[in-house]
């Protein structure tokens, strides 16, 4: 009898998550499955199984130039807006005048689409852009504009700019949650501003940082419309999946093996990611 | 050139049009256990936090060692504080948190392991000292939190209400263990706290503070005793208040006869009596006596009704009636109880009687 009632609440608890896992299978699953079958199916045709479409991308030089420069960008972006959001942080905790408007215009970049921020970007570091026109002004031996559109650094700016609230946010919410008595305790033991900020404060943060710039990572590794009308002849992954299907007659294999290339780069850096955070925790 | 360790000299702080601090003059000799005592609000913790530089006096001074240190920023202080709430290092073990202060100090590693293992064996923690402050209770943390403040021999231990956070019977426990460390390491120290108890306890001397001024500096003993003001009387153990006239002084015996309400109670004589004068007598409930009616008469001895009683374990608390408009408070041991209405005589022992005027 036990048993019997037991089999039905297995029962009972399967057809509850039914719903759930329906929607797991077609939402993810399905068309995960569609891009992996397609990725191993020779170009344009919808039988037989290959490696082809891995190996040619692979063996050129041309995709480790790709992905050393996805990672290049996202890996700086993410460390330049750990940086700024720990000055940010620092500021904004002090609650001077005016910081409620700051801890609303920190998150504008993730409101505005990303297309129209890139815009707005190219429009102000442009040749004739108001950052030009600002450096040349103040600095007279500045002759000619800095060229920040199309290149490396201006990426990666771009990229700080439209993804650091992640990082932001989280730190900041790590901070202000601290006990400041902690703070006064290690300054009454001796500990000037920086010894606190090193030995306190940091560590106790850091995982607030981890999980906000885990999140700027993954957004700056996916990151699209940036890099496709900032990005020049600089082009990451996720724009060199787009230009195989941009092409006529379109390469969906090509696109599709590319794309899971980059989904398992991912999977392998959250990977790392997560063994160091329960390191952290102990 | 003086013997005062810490001295803070009209000191006044303010908080927008709150006077938190209001031209404190405070002095705290060397070796000695100063207790800030009173409510909270009065301004106990501003002042600690200007002697720790967390606060900056808008007006007056701050001396530690002779040293003017009011400009001087806290970690330059060289102070030692225990915190309410313990404020550990939570990201550090037992071991890291007590070594911070000397790491701080650049300190080689081997002197200080072993000034650690010292702190540590003297506040019985050794064991202890892989462990993280969460996987300890309020006593160990609150320990752990002492031999920090010790560790690197700090001119001044300062401690904030350090035992408020536990529970009734380790309080008591932790006050002697704290004057034995304080005692056994010979340092100044300041200690803020609103129990009463705690600061009579523990204290070589206590001052009581009341809206941001001090309102008497003396030893327990003479705060408890001789308070000089009714809110000192009133904040610390139990009085009652009785209003009247001053209606004779013996100065040769030094006693006083105050009339309250038609009653003549002989009592201790102040510096500002005056015959005719107002008299406020303050009057500890253990130092009235209770007897039965048939009591034969003596100084200070009334007739008086059982009100009210209240059982307290080891005594009972009377609430007695003098009179028609006089109450009293009587604690006497529970051995000898008394009913309601039953008609008693009480004595208020005259030696025991004193006047704030």
């Amino acid at each position: 009898m036990r048993r019997g009632s037991k089999l039905r609440s297995t029962g009972v608890t399967l057809s509850l998550l039914l719903p759930g896992l329906a929607c797991f299978f077609g939402l993810f699953f399905y068309p995960m499955m569609v891009t992996v079958v397609r990725s191993l199916r020779p170009e344009g045709s919808d039988t037989g199984w290959t490696l082809v479409n891995y190996i040619s991308f692979l063996s050129t030089a041309k995709a480790r130039d790709v992905i050393v420069l996805t990672f290049t960008l996202s890996l700086s972006a993410t460390l330049l807006s750990i940086l700024f959001s720990v000055a940010l942080a620092l500021i904004l905790r002090k609650k001077l005048g005016g910081h409620r408007f700051f801890r609303l215009t920190m998150i504008i970049p993730r409101v505005v689409p990303g297309l129209i921020g890139a815009l707005g970007l190219l429009l102000f570091f442009g040749s004739r852009g108001w950052f030009n026109l600002l450096v040349m002004g103040v600095f007279p031996f500045v002759e000619k504009p800095i060229q920040i559109n199309y290149t490396v650094p201006g990426l990666i700016l771009f990229y700080t700019w439209l993804y650091f609230p992640f990082t932001a946010l989280t730190t900041l919410s790590a901070l202000e949650s601290l006990d400041p008595g902690i703070e006064e305790a290690a300054d009454v033991a001796g500990a000037n501003k920086w010894h606190v900020l090193r030995y306190v404060i940091l560590p106790l943060i850091m995982p607030g940082i981890l999980a906000g710039s885990v999140l700027t990572f993954m957004a700056a590794f996916g990151a699209f419309s940036i890099p496709l009308i900032a990005g020049g002849n600089y082009r990451p992954l996720s724009v060199e999946i787009y230009k195989q299907i941009d092409l006529t007659p379109a390469r969906w294999s090509a696109a599709s093996a590319r794309a899971m290339i980059m989904a398992m780069l991912q999977v392998i850096f959250l990977t790392i990611y997560m063994r160091i955070l329960r390191r952290r925790s102990r | 050139m003086n013997d005062y360790m810490i001295e803070l000299r009209d000191v006044t702080k303010r908080f927008g049009s709150i006077v938190a601090n209001n031209r404190i003059n405070l002095g705290i000799r060397r070796g000695e256990l100063m207790t800030l005592l009173g409510p909270s609000g009065c301004g106990k913790t501003t002042s600690l936090r200007c002697i720790t530089g967390h606060n900056i006096p808008d007006e007056g001074k701050v001396f530690i060692d002779g040293i003017d240190v009011t400009d001087i920023p806290t970690h330059k202080r060289e102070l030692g504080m225990v915190f309410q709430n313990f404020a550990l290092f939570p990201h550090m073990t037992v071991f890291e948190n007590v070594e911070f202060p000397l790491m701080i100090r650049g300190i080689n590693k081997r002197e200080r392991e072993e000034l650690v293992e010292e702190a540590l064996q003297l506040i019985r923690m050794k064991e202890y000292e892989s462990h993280h402050p969460r996987q300890l209770s309020g006593g160990q943390q609150q320990r752990v939190g002492l031999a920090r403040a010790l560790v690197y021999r700090p001119k001044v231990l300062l401690l904030d209400e350090p035992l408020s956070n536990l529970d009734a019977k380790l309080r008591e426990e932790m006050r002697f263990e704290i004057r034995d460390l304080i005692d056994r390491m010979g340092i100044t120290a300041v200690y803020v706290t609103h129990d009463q108890a705690e600061a009579l306890a523990l204290s070589d001397r206590v001052a009581v503070m009341n809206r941001g001024k001090i309102e008497q500096i003396g030893t327990p003993t003479e705060i408890y005793d001789s308070p000089q003001s009714r809110f000192i009387a009133d904040f610390i153990g139990l009085s009652d208040f009785l209003e009247g006239t001053v209606s004779s002084i013996r100065s040769d015996r030094g006693t006083a006869i105050v009339k309250v309400e038609g009653l003549e109670i002989q009592v201790v004589a102040g510096p500002n009596m005056e015959v005719g004068k107002r008299a406020l007598l303050f009057i500890r409930p253990n130092n009235v006596e209770l007897f039965n009616k048939t009591h034969k008469g003596g100084t200070n001895t009334f007739p008086g009704e059982v009100e009210k009683i209240t059982y307290l374990g080891d005594r009972n608390d009377y609430r007695i009636k003098l009179g028609s408009n006089i109450r009293l408070r009587v604690q006497s041991d529970s051995k000898v109880r008394f009913r309601v209405g039953e008609e008693v005589k009480i004595c208020i022992l005259p030696d025991q009687c004193r006047v704030i005027v």
